[in-house]
């Protein structure tokens, strides 16, 4: 059975083919059934996307046959997807763990924001801020499929991680990865994490000036 | 089940609408779709998911035609009926309303400015606060106030409800299924919510009530691990053991936006006349932020229909 209705492969198509100038490329890594239980889904979902628009490519890859691919993407856990331009340029979009539930919503706005160039939704001060920053910066949204507010706070990250190529944004299912999340104390989503550090976070919906602020206050 | 939702999508917005919209929820949507029916541009500010506080919402009753649906579904359907009447749905968050003798101004937190001739005022409530001492401190370590956003993080857990009315006992059944434990914590001696969310709420053999009781205090180590409740009538301090904590007391209004421009109450809920305008002329507020007597789905769909209706004669 398909996961997108027919109205909604409707829209799709419609959409896609408004709105992307470019082709936008999905590097997905995944594992057997038995090692990751939401790979299939993803896989699944992956295909009916793939089918909606000439434009999307899929590339997947078992992440333990391709190790060496999966290290130049820094993959951590699976189902992997990162979004990259077509030459496979890595703008340091990630999802980790199914885009379901509000979730296909943001994979659906990444892909077309992908597809306009990967120009960022930014005001110029923020654009500014983010172009001065010279370290790593890891910013990971722990969400669940549920919650209305996340699809925005995984948006601005990923929309951060467009500007600055030392910059990198992540969306994490925080049901899927459930002892990820409890090693950092999430109990309320959006839980955002920079740098890995679980005692550099901020929690709930904030606007873009703030969430720059949260995320310059922590590499500080 | 797994949902895929197209929520969120959002081409962003041109440089004017007749009728700007802040707010997404079942107020706003209704306003677009009214937009879209007199012929009149539209555009919905959101900062969280269109259908607003509605997404959020377990299991929705008492709108028409639908015997029982889910929260998230109905959020979905206003969205798409709205978009389906070209209604432009923006996700972002509105930071400043400003207005001259011609136009209204939304200043959005993307920098973006988008002019208007009307604007339209649905942000809602929020969640009211207990203001107890570790409310702030265990916020996002084991204090929440959405179920549907938090619920599966406290699965096999024992939980508190603080509060009786619909929201309490709606979320509370929503969570019973994944708990280990429920105790509602209610300041009167009985629940306020509708019988029929009442019996349902019972159908859970891991739910019980402390009736006349006020929480007082939410305690813990990094986390919380109990809430110390008070009963009211015989000031008896009694400790319940749980790592999470639902807070369902009632709203506040969002007006903050507005009530500096438009006339509010005590409360901070902004005051219309019957055709939904402020006392600025092409300044309207509807749904759950006006001064009104009930704040139902159906009623801030009404108060959107009526508001634009409106407009679309006085100002187009």
């Amino acid at each position: 059975m398909a996961l997108l209705s027919a109205k909604d492969r409707e829209y799709l198509t419609d959409l896609f083919s408004k709105e992307m100038e470019n082709k936008v490329k999905l590097i997905y890594f995944g594992d057997s059934k038995e090692n990751c239980e939401y790979c299939e889904l993803e896989e699944q979902i992956l295909d009916e996307l793939q089918e909606l628009s000439d434009k999307i490519i899929v590339e997947r890859y078992n992440v333990n046959d391709h190790k060496d691919l999966a290290e130049k993407y820094e993959v951590e856990m699976v189902p992997a997807l990162i979004l990259t331009l077509e030459d496979g340029e890595d703008k340091g979009v990630r999802f980790y763990g199914l885009p379901s539930g509000h979730e296909f919503g943001t994979l659906v706005q990444d892909i077309t924001t992908f597809g306009k160039g990967a120009k960022p939704d930014l005001s110029p001060n923020t654009i500014e801020k983010l172009k001065e920053i010279d370290t790593p910066v890891r910013i990971s949204v722990f969400v669940t499929p549920t919650c209305p507010y996340c699809p925005r706070a995984v948006l601005t990250a990923h929309n951060f991680a467009l500007i600055n190529p030392l910059i990198k944004a992540e969306m994490i299912e925080a049901n899927e990865f459930f002892e990820l999340s409890n090693e950092f104390g999430v109990s309320s989503v959006p839980h955002i994490v920079i740098n890995r550090n679980p005692n550099t976070f901020f929690i709930g919906a904030y606007p873009e000036a703030q969430y720059l602020e949260e995320v310059l206050k922590a590499i500080k | 089940m797994v949902h895929f939702d197209l929520g969120n999508i959002s081409s962003g917005p041109k440089d004017y609408y007749d009728i700007l919209i802040v707010g997404g929820g079942p107020a706003g949507l209704t306003a677009a779709i009214y937009a879209g029916r007199a012929g009149l541009t539209a555009a919905v500010f959101e900062k969280a998911l269109e259908g607003g506080a509605v997404t959020q919402t377990h299991i929705v009753e008492n709108w028409p035609g639908f015997t029982r649906i889910e929260g998230s579904e109905l959020g979905e359907k206003f969205a798409e009926h709205a978009r389906s009447f070209g209604a432009e749905l923006v996700t972002a968050e509105v930071t400043k309303i400003t207005y001259d003798n011609e136009y209204k101004y939304v200043h959005l937190d993307n920098g973006k400015v988008v002019k208007g001739k009307v604007l339209v005022y649905a942000t809602g409530a929020v969640p009211r606060q207990l203001n107890v001492p570790g409310e702030k401190e265990f916020r996002g370590k084991g204090v929440t106030y959405c179920a549907a956003c938090d619920g599966y993080l406290f699965s096999g857990k024992d939980v508190v409800v603080v509060g009786g009315g619909d929201s309490a006992c709606d979320e509370a059944h929503f969570l019973a299924k994944m708990v280990k434990s429920i105790t509602i914590v209610q300041n009167l001696p009985y629940l306020t919510a509708a019988k029929v969310l009442q019996d349902r709420l019972f159908s859970n053999k891991n739910v019980k009530v402390v009736y006349n009781s006020l929480v007082k205090e939410i305690r813990g180590k990094d986390k919380v691990e109990e809430v110390v409740v008070v009963n009211n009538e015989t000031g008896e301090e009694t400790v319940i053991k749980a790592e999470g904590v639902f807070i369902y007391v009632g709203l506040v209004p969002k007006s903050d936006l507005l009530k500096d421009i438009v006339e509010v109450d005590k409360f901070g809920y902004i005051k219309t006349n019957e055709n939904m305008e402020t006392n600025i002329p092409g300044i309207y507020a509807i749904g759950d932020v006006r001064v009104k007597n009930l704040r139902q789905i159906v009623t801030a769909a009404a108060d959107g229909a009526i508001a634009v209706e409106h407009a679309a004669k006085k100002y187009f």
